[in-house]
């Protein structure tokens, strides 16, 4: 049995090299990885000079006050003019898969004014990018790589009846399920090579940290290329012509990577309904430019409400100053504290829904694990989003002493103000959930073929 | 002489027909049975189920007494196959499909050995390494010929095998199932061919209908005579 298994190995491996059509396919998908690779790296490649020069912009904005302000300065002044920057570090796993990391602002520059317009002022998104997509590695795998199994298995038995070579086959002492068996058991040789061949140049290209990480990318890569071979096996084990079979395999291939994800997201848009940042944003600049008509000791006594460590600050006298103007544009995230935690857990509550949804569709349950292991998910992005917050915190409580206790800001004060850096962390929970999902999508597909294979004979002529 | 294929009231019903009506034949080592009938008579399906590409309604076909339904593969290591179109893999050469078709039977042949099985079913020496996608009809039929030979089986079906070949190659076809007889082997020949069954055959049976109206032996009577019983049979 073993001994017969090899040989038709050794056949399909003769005949794939002869067949010029499965060559340029396989050879296809090969440069489409390898492009998905370099895409991946190139881009966060990209980031990561841009985030290393954020440091330098930094320090020539210092280098800029200083010499606007030689001597002793208002914080007020500095708080204003001078900016720093929130950084989202990539993880060393996101050249793999960059979910959400090309949509989304991975840094926030920052100044002491009012935090939640500056949080949202880069979401607006260039839509050609969002149109093009990623096209890293994740992308290949989820979305190309069925195609390559469809291509090579679509007519992994009904050639045999096609070409006329199954009787022949068949009157040897070797029975139908070997023949299928090590057809696709060649074939998925042949893709699993090709997967973790990628797989591997990525994580030598990308310089990922070894960890889990590496054991549970290439456990979903291998399952997720099993569920379309099981999803080829159950179309195959209808026994019908080529022709039926691919089309039936497109089908299931669009249904799964188009149909259904868009079916998801009107769903999900339309049962979790989530503020906008505009609105958001809208609000907040309602409440800051409202600030300036209001009574200076209406919008001091709402701002010692929350900070009564500052109450004893000498009273605001005359038309403007520093510390007025920023206890109301601090007022203006007040005003909006509960809409922002709405619309950040709006976003979360969406990301869960999709997250229980994605048993429905594979490929979306998938490019969600990838996206987990390289901590380019929407919930690393909103870990980014409350970190840039806690920053932003911590630079009013920075300032503010020097604004309420009317401190000169000096040159030796900006060494000590607060610096940003988050990194995105892999979300291994979300993974090993989307792993076990996928798992078992991968025994459903082969039972269902292994019982459709039983029952449904196969007409040999 | 052992018997060594054997029909016991085998019979195929499909849907909306009575493909075989309860055959029951023996062939005896040795023995060369060739089955005469039109299209659609039942010999194809005679053959199929012998090969257990379709299981009997009722009855029982064994080869070397294993029922055939019950051991499909294992009877398979005793009996050869030529279909009526010899139909190979197209990116292999007919030396590789050989290969391929003998290394799955059992057999570890050298690449002579392999060509001389080839040459020796007719094919020219120059085409063994060609690929089969430029071969003619006959040209196929004759690795499939040579596929059947090396597997030394002792039971040979045959479906229509001469298909496809010039008389030159037919006699030849016919030289090398008599050898193969004297050797020992048990051949089931469907065929509308009424004097190569009379020129090869031991036993004659003419099927009708599904059903198998006569069987006589080959010596009893000349090949007008076989043609014009047979033609009887036909328009009754």
């Amino acid at each position: 049995m073993i001994r017969k298994f090899w040989i038709l190995i050794k056949y399909e491996w003769i005949n794939f090299r002869a067949d010029k059509g499965l060559l340029i396919l396989t050879l296809f998908t090969l440069l489409a990885g390898l492009y998905g690779i370099y895409y991946g790296t190139t881009e966060i490649d990209r980031q990561r000079r841009n985030i290393a020069a954020l440091d330098s912009i930094t320090e020539h904005n210092i280098e800029e006050m200083k010499a606007k302000y030689p001597g002793e300065a208002d914080a007020g002044d500095i708080g204003y003019y001078h900016s720093t920057f929130a950084v989202n570090h990539p993880d060393t796993w996101a050249s793999l898969s960059m979910g959400q990391r090309d949509v989304n602002p991975y840094y926030i520059k920052l100044r002491l004014l009012n935090l939640q317009s500056q949080l949202y002022d880069t979401e607006n998104i260039n839509p050609l990018k969002v149109l093009s997509g990623n096209f890293d590695l994740a992308f290949v795998f989820v979305y190309l790589f069925p195609l390559l199994i469809i291509g090579l298995c679509f007519n992994i038995l009904s050639v045999e009846k096609e070409q006329g070579t199954l009787p022949l086959l068949l009157s040897q002492p070797l029975g139908l399920p070997l023949i299928v068996g090590a057809k696709l058991g060649f074939r998925v040789m042949i893709v699993l090579a090709l997967a973790l061949l990628l797989s591997i140049i990525a994580m030598g290209w990308g310089r990922v940290v070894p960890d889990v990480r590496i054991g549970m990318w290439l456990g979903t890569v291998v399952l997720y290329c099993l569920f379309w071979f099981g999803v080829a096996f159950l179309v195959a084990a209808l026994h019908k012509g080529s022709a039926f079979n691919a089309i039936t395999l497109l089908g299931v291939w669009l249904l799964l990577t188009i149909v259904i994800p868009a079916l998801l997201n009107v769903y999900v848009a339309v049962t979790q309904p989530v503020p906008q940042a505009l609105e958001l944003t809208i609000r907040q600049r309602e409440v800051v430019h409202g600030g300036w008509d209001k009574p200076k000791r209406e919008t001091m006594e709402a701002f010692f409400a929350r900070y009564p460590q500052w109450t004893d600050t000498t009273e605001i006298k005359g038309r403007f100053a520093w510390r007025w103007y920023y206890a109301f544009h601090q007022l203006g995230d007040m005003a909006v504290e509960d809409l922002a935690r709405e619309y950040q857990e709006g976003l979360r509550a969406r990301h869960q829904l999709v997250e229980r949804l994605n048993v429905l569709s594979v490929p979306v349950n998938v490019q969600g694990v990838f996206n987990a292991l390289a901590g380019s998910d929407l919930p690393s992005y909103l870990d980014f989003l409350q970190s840039a917050t806690r920053h932003h915190d911590s630079l009013r409580e920075f300032y503010y002493p020097f604004l309420f206790k009317q401190i000169p800001f000096r040159h030796a004060d900006y060494q000590n103000e607060p610096r940003h850096s988050f990194t995105s962390s892999p979300d291994l929970d979300t993974a090993y959930g989307g792993m076990y999902k996928l798992l078992v999508s991968v025994l459903v597909v082969y039972v269902a073929g292994l019982v459709l294979f039983r029952l449904l004979p196969a007409m040999v002529k | 002489m052992s018997i060594v294929l054997e029909a016991k009231k085998l019979r195929k019903e499909y849907q909306d027909k009575l493909a075989l009506k309860g055959l029951d034949l023996q062939i005896r080592s040795g023995e060369i049975f060739c089955l005469l009938g039109q299209n659609g008579a039942g010999k194809s399906t005679t053959i199929n189920l012998f090969l257990g590409f379709i299981k009997p309604t009722s009855g029982a076909a064994y080869i070397n007494g294993l029922e055939v339904a019950s051991h499909t593969t294992k009877v398979k290591e005793y009996l050869a196959y030529i279909p009526e179109n010899v139909m190979l893999y197209p990116n292999l050469s007919g030396l590789e499909n050989l290969a391929l078709f003998s290394s799955l039977a059992g057999f570890s042949y050298t690449q002579d050995e392999l060509v001389q099985y080839l040459v020796g079913a007719g094919l020219p020496a120059e085409a063994v390494r060609r690929r089969v996608g430029g071969y003619s009809k006959g040209m196929r039929q004759k690795v499939g010929i040579a596929i059947a030979v090396a597997k030394q089986a002792n039971v040979l079906l045959l479906d229509e095998p001469t298909s496809g070949l010039d008389p030159k190659a037919s006699n030849e076809f016919s030289e090398l199932l008599l050898r193969l007889s004297e050797a020992g082997t048990a051949i089931f020949m469907a065929t509308h061919d009424i004097f190569r069954s009379k020129e090869v055959g031991t036993r004659v049976g003419i099927m009708r209908e599904g059903e198998l109206v006569d069987v006589l032996a080959a010596s009893d009577l000349d090949a007008n005579e076989l043609e014009k019983l047979y033609l009887n049979y036909m328009h009754v």
